[in-house]
């Protein structure tokens, strides 16, 4: 209980690493950056989430020093009905990558409707999902978070687990107009926290959302039910891909090959992950 | 020079006229409600039933004004219809006269709104992003009509006049009695539950002052205009010595209009601008004119919360 409390107190930076992070975002005299991200914020959520990210999930990164300084795109798989695998991995950034790192995520467009949720991700440095914000961020040397398979890889059913959904292609010709190197993250664990067994189209539309989550516990258990599972997940950072040949503006093919080059690797890194998770497996094709 | 000032009645346009005074111009003051009470413009003043109206003609006539700025713009606050005829047919009719009477310069006043509250909305949104305004609300037509009856007559007449189209942040003061500085000064603020987005803010002066240089300067077009920086609404009202009183957004939208006639709340096509950040890029105008606001966001909002007189 002692260790639980002064875990919560302690803050998870040091002084040193607190002044790098400010100057790194270019938070400006009041303490926010123009998206929002307030340090200070971000710093307390830590400290609480922290547990989550220790105790419940009990994550384990692999090859996290393999994150090239400055600019960079993570591309992880989506999955798992709510944003977990994001939530992680910006953890993953904070605490256990040297020197902590701010991870910009695109965050889905509804969310800033939400209220204190929204809030919340704006000040931990969240991002609203459009191609200027990915855009300026990168130029500002930030490192950020995109998932290419949306909504389409968080709401899936169990059935289609680990099966990589289809990409977009807008973050292959970000990184060829920014320089940006990609890195696949690919996430093993998340499929399992809400394994979605229905999806009430009709629902989902009424209510104004992507998807309503169905799993087997939620909603028959109510608010009980609506708790990830508790499955440890490992981050499985990949090598980064540099596309330095490129040119934003070639045609769509030698685009999509590229987006096909990063989902092979992505690919390969879920492969390998699965590999260590002998209770695990993937979906039918 | 000789400038004529519409909506001369009016706080902001007091100081501007103030200030081109200062510079030794000559002002003339155009609007359609009276001067208030104990007030003298520093210049002759007018006094129309409309913008629309034959006998702003006259007034052009009279005085062959070389600059024109226009800041007779009923506020988002007012009942729909009456912005429409103000902000839409007299515009059209002032810029008709300016044309025709061989005004050289124009200055008018759009505002950040029209870029819309919108959770889509990047941030830095610069000049020639969509007016996303209408999109959610229809009760904003009248100001992002403005902005295109201007624009349009902008680039039409460019050989001719020079326009210079402002679309400012919040501009708060102590001496202003728009919605924003009236929100900032009163005890208990309203702002939404769960929602705290950054926002801009301008100080009075910095607006006086930027609204000249667009005058006296030489490029025209299009132009944002913001303060230093951006602060969450929450701090601004603490900032600004009130206290915030929670309102939640699914009560805020249908009690917005009972309560926004007695100002004491945004009406309810404004409430989104509380709710999402709509935060604009001034670097051109920077750039363009030379602008630099005197008061950075603390001083502004410390100022825009004290009561002058």
């Amino acid at each position: 209980m002692a260790r639980f409390f002064r875990r919560l107190r302690g803050s998870p930076f040091t002084d040193e690493q607190m002044e790098a992070l400010r100057k790194s975002t270019a938070v400006n005299s009041a303490g926010y950056d123009p998206w929002g991200l307030n340090l200070e914020t971000a710093e307390r959520s830590v400290r609480f989430m922290r547990y989550v990210y220790e105790d419940y999930f009990r994550v384990r990164t692999f090859g996290i020093d393999r994150v090239p300084q400055g600019r960079v795109m993570l591309v992880p798989n989506h999955a798992g009905q709510l944003p977990l695998d994001g939530m992680l991995i910006t953890l993953a950034m904070m605490l256990e990558a040297k020197p902590p790192r701010i991870v910009r995520g695109m965050v889905e467009r509804f969310f800033p409707t939400l209220p204190f949720i929204g809030t919340w991700f704006i000040r931990c440095g969240q991002v609203v999902g459009d191609p200027r914000n990915c855009e300026e961020l990168l130029e500002r040397d930030q490192t950020i978070m995109v998932f290419p398979e949306g909504v389409r890889g968080s709401g899936k059913l169990y059935n289609k687990r680990y099966q990589l959904q289809s990409f977009g292609t807008g973050f292959v010709r970000l990184a060829l107009e920014t320089r940006t190197p990609i890195v696949p993250v690919g996430v093993v664990g998340s499929e399992e926290t809400y394994p979605g067994i229905y999806n009430p189209a009709f629902l989902a539309r009424m209510m104004g959302v992507p998807y309503v989550p169905v799993t087997p516990f939620f909603p028959l258990l109510g608010v009980a039910g609506a708790l990830p599972l508790p499955v440890q997940i490992d981050l499985h950072f990949g090598k980064p891909i540099f596309f330095d040949d490129g040119d934003p503006d070639e045609p769509e093919e030698v685009t999509c090959a590229r987006v096909e080059q990063v989902k092979q690797a992505l690919d390969g890194l879920l492969e390998e992950g699965l590999a260590q998770r002998p209770n695990l497996s993937r979906g039918k094709r | 020079m000789k400038v004529l000032i519409s909506g001369a009645a009016g706080r902001l346009a007091h100081m501007v006229a103030d200030l081109l005074k200062a510079e030794g111009d000559e002002v003339v003051g155009l609007d359609v409600r009276p001067l208030p009470f104990g007030r003298t413009f520093p210049g002759t003043f007018h006094q129309v039933k409309r913008y629309d109206q034959r006998g702003v003609a006259e007034v052009f006539r009279r005085h062959r004004p070389e600059g024109f700025i226009h800041l007779g713009i009923r506020a988002a606050t007012a009942r729909a219809r009456r912005r429409y005829t103000q902000n839409v047919l007299g515009t059209r009719k002032l810029l008709d006269y300016c044309r025709r009477y061989e005004v050289k310069r124009v200055v008018a006043m759009s505002t950040f709104h029209v870029y819309g509250a919108h959770q889509h909305n990047p941030v830095n949104i610069r000049e020639d992003a969509p007016l996303r305004a209408t999109m959610t609300f229809p009760e904003l037509q009248d100001i992002v009509d403005l902005d295109h009856t201007v624009s349009t007559f902008l680039w039409r007449n460019r050989d001719d006049v020079n326009t210079v189209l402002l679309r400012p942040v919040n501009i708060v003061g102590p001496r202003l009695q728009n919605q924003m500085s009236r929100l900032l000064r009163s005890r208990r603020c309203p702002r939404l539950l769960g929602f705290n987005p950054l926002m801009q803010f301008l100080h009075e002066d910095d607006a006086g002052k930027a609204i000249v240089m667009a005058m006296k300067g030489e490029a025209f077009g299009v132009y944002n205009v913001a303060g230093e920086g951006a602060v969450p609404f929450l701090e601004a009202i603490r900032l600004a010595g009130g206290r915030p009183l929670a309102v939640p957004h699914i009560l805020a939208y249908p009690i917005g209009g009972f309560l926004a006639r007695r100002g004491r709340m945004p009406p309810a096509h404004l409430i989104d601008y509380f709710r999402y950040a709509v935060l604009i890029d001034d670097k051109a105008f920077r750039d363009d004119f030379g602008f630099e606001p005197r008061y950075n966001t603390v001083e502004t909002l410390h100022w825009a919360g004290t009561r002058s007189r």
